[in-house]
């Protein structure tokens, strides 16, 4: 477990310093919620937008930070001396995946402020009752696209296949992601989007297992 | 005890319908250097990291340890390390921070006063919080040589390790090397200009049209290049 | 690998008597869809098209399947020719899964009053349709890389693995706005025996129709890997010979053939 401690903290540090991901991410978030706010000509009180815009700032976002936090372990190649260190392959997955959960998170209370602002929503318990979902939405899109950004970081001419390639893959999280948020946001109990739940765990779940078992495919040479 | 440190048995790399390297035998015992000379896209670089263990080879086999470099367990991985054309550092972390970084990867005991010393020897000291974006390749080259050594690895794969260094820099890392030897550690080294390497006891090969041959250009046998540096 | 063209690679004599097969499937389909098969009472003559779109469908989903057991395969043996096999799986199955969207969005004209609809079955059948646009991409931009193969093999395992997770989530997406489609769709109207005898015939046809352009699409991508490894090798072999080295240059050969 060392090893996973060891590049999640390089990787928070490298953040801490630089702060590019987080930053950008937040300030992305709020383009796109401001964006979404002027295209669906500012509805007041919709929830059924908000958790629609919620989750484009969130996808477009995390597009976004994963892209970098793959950048900085391919640019002078590091990504190959961790494979060469004894640290575990599942330990590197491990540990890029968590961070990138960190950055994503961090984003998403910002976005889910926005929302509140933008959408003239309040905060109270449905709020809260959203958090679940954010953080399992979350989970899905930062193990899918650790996976999948590796992949990107080889092609010099990738820069737009990252969403390409995630984006259809997390639509059925994506589906009942929205469709919780859309019956926590109407406060609905956590038994009235039960079953959006078990999908959003079910393609964690496969994002995660997949990630975990695919990545040295990705990224190990030829 | 037959196994070599580090081996390599018909080792072939084709990419695409390229061969790059053809057959390559080569054993590197305990405390034994090897010299690979060759000129640029000779395909050093592939046999490197095929040594490494990073990339497999088309045919053959590279062996660490009598193992297969490819699949070696983290005791094993452990034990070697790789100077590569990157640099394997972080741009944004300062020297001290990419050094405790891979000496925490690689389970250093007593890291940071193995850090500090080594900062020290390649004459980093003084900019050891620095950031490594800031530095120029001659000192990055210098920290990537102390990253290679803060390990004691029994086996060290250098590729132009001498590459942008200057004189004091080359003197530096050769000392390093000549250390590493005297531990017992297995190196093996390229380099396009086999001059710098003159006061280091290495045996010569060259690599020419994927094929390794013996050389000899040692001290005494001044100038006989298999060919110039300065093409391709 | 020394042995004749046509051995080790699907030859143009299995090739060409599957064609024959196809075009005589695909002939009867086409008389027992436009001539023996009663029209439908309800849809009139459009209900026709769904011969062939069913199929298509089956066909999509099958290719996508193969698309990931090779690429499994790929993964664990290493042999190129199950990169080139579902490299053939992936360009064939993206054909059918066009001409799903193309043939329902025909029939949903007349029959639903739309061009599209986000039905469970449409919708599904749109995000295959993306899955395969993004293996298909992968492997355009990174042609040119060694590991193209495996990197190609993950998107397709992983786009695979999603499919049933996929299929699942569309369907409680929609039904939660049930609406005429989905009754409408239940009831194909497939009372008559005459129907089902020219559906499954349709099936056999685009089925067999598949696999032949499959085992076409893959011979030439066969060919053209060891068209690249005989250019290669003649390349070596001569500047072996311009070396004076001729018995070093034919080892090579036979090694790069391997």
């Amino acid at each position: 477990m060392s090893s996973f401690a060891t590049i999640l903290h390089k990787d928070l540090r490298l953040e801490l310093r630089g702060g590019q991901s987080t930053i950008t991410l937040n300030i992305l978030s709020l383009l796109i919620l401001t964006v979404l706010t002027f295209a669906l000509d500012a509805p007041s009180r919709s929830s059924l937008l908000a958790a629609g815009a919620l989750w484009v700032a969130m996808i477009f976002a995390g597009l976004a930070g994963a892209t970098q936090a793959m950048v900085s372990e391919w640019e002078n190649e590091c990504i190959r001396c961790l494979l060469l260190s004894p640290a575990d392959r599942g330990a590197i997955y491990a540990a890029k995946l968590v961070a990138s959960f960190i950055f994503m998170t961090v984003a998403q209370i910002t976005s889910l402020f926005l929302m509140v602002f933008f959408f003239d929503l309040n905060f109270d318990m449905r709020i809260v009752r959203l958090a679940p979902v954010l953080m399992m939405g979350a989970m899905g899109f930062a193990s899918l696209t650790t996976l999948l950004a590796a992949i990107q970081a080889q092609i010099k001419t990738g820069e737009l296949l990252l969403p390409l390639l995630t984006v259809p893959v997390f639509i059925p999280a994506l589906i009942s992601g929205v469709k919780a948020t859309q019956a926590a946001l109407a406060g609905l109990p956590f038994a009235g989007f039960a079953q959006w739940l078990k999908i959003l765990g079910a393609c964690d779940l496969l994002f995660l297992a997949g990630g975990y078992l695919l990545f040295e495919q990705v990224v190990s040479e030829d | 005890m037959n196994t070599a440190q580090l081996e390599a048995r018909q080792v072939s790399k084709i990419f695409g319908v390229l061969p790059v390297l053809r057959c390559i035998d080569l054993r590197v015992n305990r405390g034994e250097g090897a010299l690979i000379v060759g000129r640029n896209g000779s395909g050093k670089s592939t046999l490197m990291r095929i040594l490494a263990g990073l990339s497999r080879p088309s045919s053959g086999q590279a062996l660490l340890f009598g193992e297969p470099a490819h699949s070696l367990g983290p005791q094993q991985r452990c034990r070697i390390s790789l100077v590569s054309h990157r640099s394997f550092l972080y741009p944004r972390l300062t020297a001290r921070e990419n050094l405790e970084f891979y000496a925490r990867l690689y389970r250093v005991t007593d890291y940071q006063y193995v850090v500090e010393k080594l900062l020290d020897r390649v004459g980093l000291g003084s900019f050891a919080d620095e950031p490594v974006f800031a530095f120029s390749r001659g000192m990055e080259q210098r920290l990537t040589i102390a990253r290679s050594m803060m390990t004691e690895p029994e086996v060290l794969v250098m590729d132009e390790p001498f590459a942008a260094l200057d004189a004091e820099g080359i003197d530096i890392a050769a000392e390093l090397v000549r250390d590493a030897l005297q531990r017992g550690c297995a190196v093996v080294m390229t380099a396009h200009d086999p001059h710098q390497l003159r006061h280091l006891a290495f045996i010569s090969y060259s690599l020419e049209n994927g094929r390794l041959v013996m050389a000899h250009f040692g001290s005494d046998s001044e100038g006989r290049k298999p060919r110039p540096a300065a093409a391709g | 690998m020394k042995n004749r063209a046509g051995q080790n690679s699907i030859g143009p004599n299995w090739a060409s008597w599957f064609g024959l097969l196809t075009v005589l499937l695909v002939s009867w389909a086409l008389f027992m869809v436009f001539v023996y098969v009663p029209t439908e009472a309800e849809q009139g003559i459009v209900q026709r098209i769904f011969y062939f779109h069913v199929p298509c469908a089956w066909v999509a989903f099958a290719a996508f399947g193969l698309v990931a057991i090779a690429g499994f395969f790929y993964l664990r043996f290493g042999q190129k020719i199950w990169d080139d096999l579902a490299r053939a799986a992936a360009e064939t199955g993206m054909l059918f899964c066009s001409l799903v969207l193309i043939t329902g969005s025909l029939w949903a004209r007349p029959i639903w009053g739309t061009w599209w609809t986000w039905d469970s079955r449409l919708t599904t059948t749109l995000v295959l349709w993306l899955l395969y646009a993004a293996y298909l991409m992968l492997r355009a931009m990174a042609e040119e890389l060694p590991q193209v193969g495996r990197l190609a093999a993950v998107v397709g395992i992983v786009a695979a693995a999603d499919i049933p997770v996929i299929v699942i989530s569309v369907r409680l997406w929609r039904t939660i706005h049930p609406a005429v489609i989905i009754t409408r769709q239940g009831r194909h109207g497939l009372e008559d025996p005459r129907m089902i005898a020219t559906l499954l015939v349709a099936f056999a046809a685009v089925t067999v129709l598949w696999i032949w352009l499959l085992m076409l699409r893959f011979s030439i991508l066969r060919t053209a890997r060891r068209l690249t490894e005989l250019g290669g090798g003649l390349a070596e072999l001569r500047a072996r010979l311009s070396e004076q080295e001729p018995k070093r240059g034919r080892q090579i050969l036979d090694l790069q053939s391997r």
